[in-house]
């Protein structure tokens, strides 16, 4: 046994010392340090200055900071609705029993894999432009001067642009999560729901809606987890540091501790890991939520 | 190889019901066709081409200077190399670091067994924000930013770290359905654990590893937040980075076709990789769930 438990150390330890390193250590430290000023983030423990709750105060009446968790809040909300139905609705097509089925699903995945720089320079650049964007041209041809008139970047319609662009990106992601929880369910149950006389909807809402309330979960975890890194949309589509129409917690705490900008006055690291716990409790909050709302029934199938 | 299928007969009953369904679908696929069509394709057109409007035409023919310029001037061939060679390094030590774990994991009842896997599962759901302040913090102070070396050695640390739980989680999963008579084989023909595991089940487990390394491979090309923190210089970005001063850069200079084939080829790496293992690497998104 001796023996088997060396193997077993040694075969385990680089994991876990990669899990302490780079995940328990900075979680503990990041918890620490938001109850701390920091003038500098390098700056060792014994610059710090304890301040209590003071950091989480600060950013809950700094209004830049409210509007990037606003922004943040519609992000997760509305893009939610967008995303979580459209792809449930992706998925439902795509096993319903059309020809092409893996070609489909290939394609609504293919965003996915794109890096999102580049995915957010073909929204940027081609779709929304004014001059020889996709929905300008569209619009144009179909006879709507006025819609193609419509500048989609301007401080008005940015955060939608921004919302839309994303959800595209995201869709794929989460229909593959449906998917999986549907194509477990065994055919036999929507074979004799045909048989019985009932057609696709009330197939998807008897059958399909009650047992995929385990996957819903799971979709609403992934799409806080993902929503909470928001950032590199917001920095793309932000012509300013600090745009208020496409700020976001993390592009805050970027600007905050590294510096990013003019707007930050002072410098102080501590309000950058408060930021970072708030996030967390709001992944932490959803997630126990969504536990307690959505009962899984412990159907069999 | 494709398997052959036998042709299901046309039954236009039947299609004509899941017309709506088709409907959605095409329009969706075809959105996606145009808008990465077009970027193609402005990318090998002339700027003054693009702002016309006849992209799809190609009024002055095709224009693969545009890729030579942007390979060259702009930097990308650095930002190219740079993420492949984190990409390939990451995955292949990723792989090393994750599958013994991984296998002890899967096949042996100890102490702290479950600990370590709910520890992973979690981790997997931390966001980066979390991490990355201690992180930028201890690797600034311990002098690591300011040569090349230890600046790529920290960025392939980092890489690794981040996919390590999903990577172990994933690979756990595979190696608790593959049977345990093979190692009782091995064992009584004198392997130790170890030698078991190298050399019989590792080889076993190949297609779990591909997929998991494709999908990390995807992960690390496209990675964004900790290499903006901890690449100090042009000489050490990888593409997403890079990509994103090279636009900031670009609005000034107004080549937009260079800036279309600039993306195209932070694009394409990971597309091929997808044109041939899409099924790989839709099951490995799938594959690492179930935890």
């Amino acid at each position: 046994m001796n023996k088997n438990r060396k193997f077993i150390i040694g075969f385990l330890a680089p994991a876990v010392i990669m899990f302490i390193l780079v995940f328990l250590y900075p979680i503990i430290r990041t918890l620490m340090m938001s109850f701390f000023k920091i003038d500098s983030v390098t700056g060792g423990i014994e610059t710090w200055k304890f301040e209590g709750l003071s950091n989480y105060q600060a950013l809950i009446t700094t209004p830049v900071f409210q509007t990037s968790m606003w922004n943040l809040f519609r992000i997760w909300f509305f893009g939610g609705i967008i995303v979580l139905s459209f792809s449930l609705l992706l998925a439902v097509i795509l096993t319903s029993g059309i020809r092409f089925k893996k070609f489909f699903r290939a394609v609504i995945y293919l965003p996915n894999i794109v890096s999102a720089v580049a995915l957010a320079t073909m929204w940027l650049q081609y779709v929304y432009s004014s001059k020889f964007g996709l929905l300008t041209t569209f619009f144009n041809a179909i006879g709507l001067k006025s819609a193609a008139a419509t500048q989609w970047l301007d401080s008005g319609h940015k955060f939608r642009a921004l919302l839309l662009a994303y959800c595209f990106g995201m869709i794929g992601y989460h229909m593959l999560i449906w998917l999986s929880g549907i194509e477990r369910i065994s055919p036999d149950l929507f074979e004799a729901a045909h048989i019985d006389g009932a057609n696709k909807p009330q197939q998807f809402w008897y059958i399909t809606r009650p047992l995929l309330k385990g996957i819903f979960k799971t979709n609403i975890t992934m799409w806080s987890v993902t929503s909470v890194a928001f950032f590199v949309w917001s920095q793309l589509f932000s012509t300013v540091t600090a745009d208020t129409q496409t700020i976001v917690p993390m592009v805050y705490m970027y600007m905050q501790t590294f510096g990013a900008g003019n707007t930050v006055t002072e410098r102080n690291a501590g309000l950058g890991a408060a930021v970072g716990v708030i996030l967390c409790i709001c992944v932490i909050v959803i997630f126990t939520l969504t536990n307690r709302l959505i009962k899984e029934d412990d159907l069999e199938f | 190889m494709k398997e052959k299928r036998e042709r299901v007969p046309v039954n236009w009953h039947k299609e004509l019901r899941l017309l709506p369904g088709y409907i959605v679908v095409i329009l969706w696929v075809l959105f996606t066709f145009v808008l990465l069509g077009w970027v193609f394709a402005a990318s090998l057109s002339k700027t003054a081409d693009i702002f016309k409007n006849r992209v799809f035409s190609f009024p002055t023919g095709l224009h693969f200077e545009n890729y030579i310029k942007a390979w060259g001037a702009s930097n990308v061939s650095t930002f190219f190399t740079n993420s492949l060679g984190y990409s390939f390094i990451s995955c292949a030590l990723l792989i090393l670091i994750c599958a013994p774990a991984a296998y002890v994991l899967a096949r042996f009842a100890f102490k702290g067994n479950k600990l370590i896997q709910t520890s992973f599962v979690s981790a997997m759901g931390v966001p980066v924000i979390m991490v990355v302040l201690p992180l930028f913090s201890v690797i600034a102070r311990l002098n690591l930013l300011s040569s090349t070396w230890s600046n790529r050695f920290v960025l392939v640390f980092l890489y690794i770290g981040i996919n390590a739980p999903y990577t172990t989680i994933f690979l756990t999963t595979f190696f608790s359905n593959i049977s345990r008579t093979y190692e009782e084989a091995a064992t009584i023909d004198g392997c130790t654990p170890s030698g078991a595991f190298w050399k019989v089940i590792f080889p076993m487990a190949q297609t779990g590893i591909v997929t998991v390394t494709i999908f990390n491979f995807i992960n690390i090309w496209n990675e964004y937040f900790l290499s903006l923190i901890f690449a100090n210089s042009d000489k050490l970005r990888p593409v997403a980075v890079g990509l994103y001063s090279m636009i900031s850069a670009m609005k000034y200079t107004g080549d937009w076709a260079g800036m279309f084939a600039a993306v195209t080829i932070v694009f394409l790496p990971t597309f091929i990789l997808y044109l041939f293992l899409s099924e790989k690497i839709i099951g490995a998104v799938t594959g690492g769930l179930k935890g």
